[in-house]
């Protein structure tokens, strides 16, 4: 993850348009997105130009590899050079980056105020008492919680 | 000052009783400010009096930078076992600052954090749809505040109950409740007595927020099912969470839902006088009174004492 990035530090003021030093998770959606404009798999040049100006080619590589090591593009051998093609969107990268927040601290119930907690011994089988009596019908969730029944439903949506 | 100087540091012991009933006899809203209040004085006393302990305490020992009257026999006769508790309050009013240093770092890293996970993301409503197997959702504080829901979560609930979720986390966020989770967090770490307060006002936050969502979307039913099926989902995956000892009584989950299921709580402003919670209320802001102002008196008594030893 800490690999050496010039991206943040190479990066010139730009142009008054851009009104603040861009983020490095700013940028890595950046490329993405731009990436996923491709027809096809592109070469790092492409994403570059695409991207307009501002960003040096040694930039633009380094995201893309830091994106392939979250697994959010792929890349294979074209010639002497790489082309890349996204392997996941903005928000399937936001997602990763997420699970990483969540995964890695240990206090977050502090500070994010989550929508359920963990269910102690009990309170499994007098939650499933509550729905049951609430809703005849029963709640539709099998016990195993059934991993893996998720398309990915991407954003737009309400 | 005498012995008063102490006594802030025991009184939060008179905030339990209200801790454990505030949740059950108190609107969700009102019990939050109640005892996050009551939680912020009874801090802010004990680690005040823990500071002049340790000022005193402190006077004593060699090579000190406090002037050489602050060890006048005046000064240490106006405090009460002033060898002891002097020297105990200096590494117990560093714990107390380290604590308080550490949790406001660990909460801002992980707003930080987060709010550069979902850098770049779309969303109308300031709503971040993951594509994440996982089923979580979160209000993530910030201008604009987000909030944060996995396609997890999502796929497993119909159009109400999905409208409830997102009503909920907006109540999270229009109300600010990260505020109050992080004024009684800090408390907490100020004194460990006031623990039972934390684990009181989040759960009271996410009534707060439950009641404000079956409000918002005219159905608590919708709200009970959408915590409910929200518990299963994620029960069976391992949580790296630190998770709260089991406790006897039902967990926060069930009791929310339970709630939901029940009649709209009355918000009234106070409970009444003669039931158990009322003494409870009453205990706790009579604690708190007491608390702050032998806090305040020992301030003032060591100020004039001082005054008076140094010729300030």
């Amino acid at each position: 993850m800490a690999d050496g990035h010039p991206a943040t530090g190479g990066e010139p003021d730009g142009p008054p348009a851009r009104p603040r030093r861009r983020g490095q998770g700013q940028l890595e959606a950046q490329v993405l997105s731009a990436l996923g404009q491709s027809p096809g798999p592109a070469t790092a040049a492409w994403v570059q130009e695409r991207l307009g100006g501002g960003l040096a080619y040694t930039t633009v590589v380094t995201i893309l590899t830091r994106l392939r090591v979250k697994g959010a593009v792929t890349r294979e051998r074209a010639g002497r050079s790489f082309v890349w093609t996204p392997a996941a969107d903005v928000a399937g990268l936001a997602a990763f980056r997420m699970r990483r927040v969540l995964e890695s601290e240990t206090d977050r119930h502090a500070v994010l105020a989550s929508f359920v907690s963990a269910l102690g011994p009990d309170d499994e089988r007098l939650l499933r008492a509550l729905l049951a009596e609430e809703d005849p019908d029963g709640p539709e969730d099998t016990p195993d919680g059934g991993p893996g029944h998720g398309p990915r439903t991407e954003g737009g949506k309400d | 000052m005498g012995v008063f100087v102490l006594l802030p540091l025991v009184l939060p012991l008179t905030a339990w009783p209200m801790a454990r009933l505030a949740a059950v006899h108190l609107a969700p809203r009102r019990a939050t400010r109640l005892l996050t209040a009551v939680a912020v004085v009874l801090a802010v006393s004990s680690t005040l009096c823990l500071a002049l302990l340790m000022v005193v305490g402190t006077a004593q020992l060699p090579g000190n930078p406090l002037p050489d009257a602050w060890s006048d026999p005046a000064v240490r006769a106006a405090v009460p076992f002033e060898d002891v508790a002097g020297r105990a309050a200096i590494p117990a009013l560093l714990a107390v600052a380290w604590a308080c240093a550490h949790a406001l770092w660990c909460h801002h890293r992980l707003r930080r954090r987060a709010t550069r996970a979902l850098a770049g993301v779309p969303g109308r409503a300031r709503l971040a749809l993951l594509p994440d197997e996982l089923p979580y959702a979160y209000a993530l504080p910030g201008r604009p505040g987000r909030i944060v829901v996995s396609s997890g979560l999502l796929t497993r609930l119909d159009i109400r109950e999905r409208r409830a979720l997102i009503a909920h986390e907006r109540a999270h966020l229009t109300g600010h409740h990260h505020r109050y989770l992080l004024a009684v967090q800090l408390a907490a770490r100020a004194h460990p007595f006031l623990r039972p307060l934390r684990t009181t006002v989040s759960f009271t936050t996410e009534r707060w927020a439950d009641e404000d969502a079956a409000r918002a979307v005219g159905d608590r039913r919708a709200v009970a099912r959408a915590i409910g099926k929200a518990a299963l989902a994620g029960q069976g995956r391992t949580s790296p969470a630190v998770t709260l000892p089991a406790l006897a009584a039902p967990g926060p989950v069930p009791r929310r839902v339970a709630a939901l299921l029940g009649p709209v709580p009355a918000d009234r402003r106070w409970p009444p006088p003669a039931s158990a919670a009322g003494l409870a209320a009453w205990a706790a802001a009579a604690g708190t009174a007491v608390s702050a102002l032998s806090a305040v008196n020992a301030a003032v008594t060591l100020l004039l004492v001082l005054k008076a030893a140094t010729a300030l």
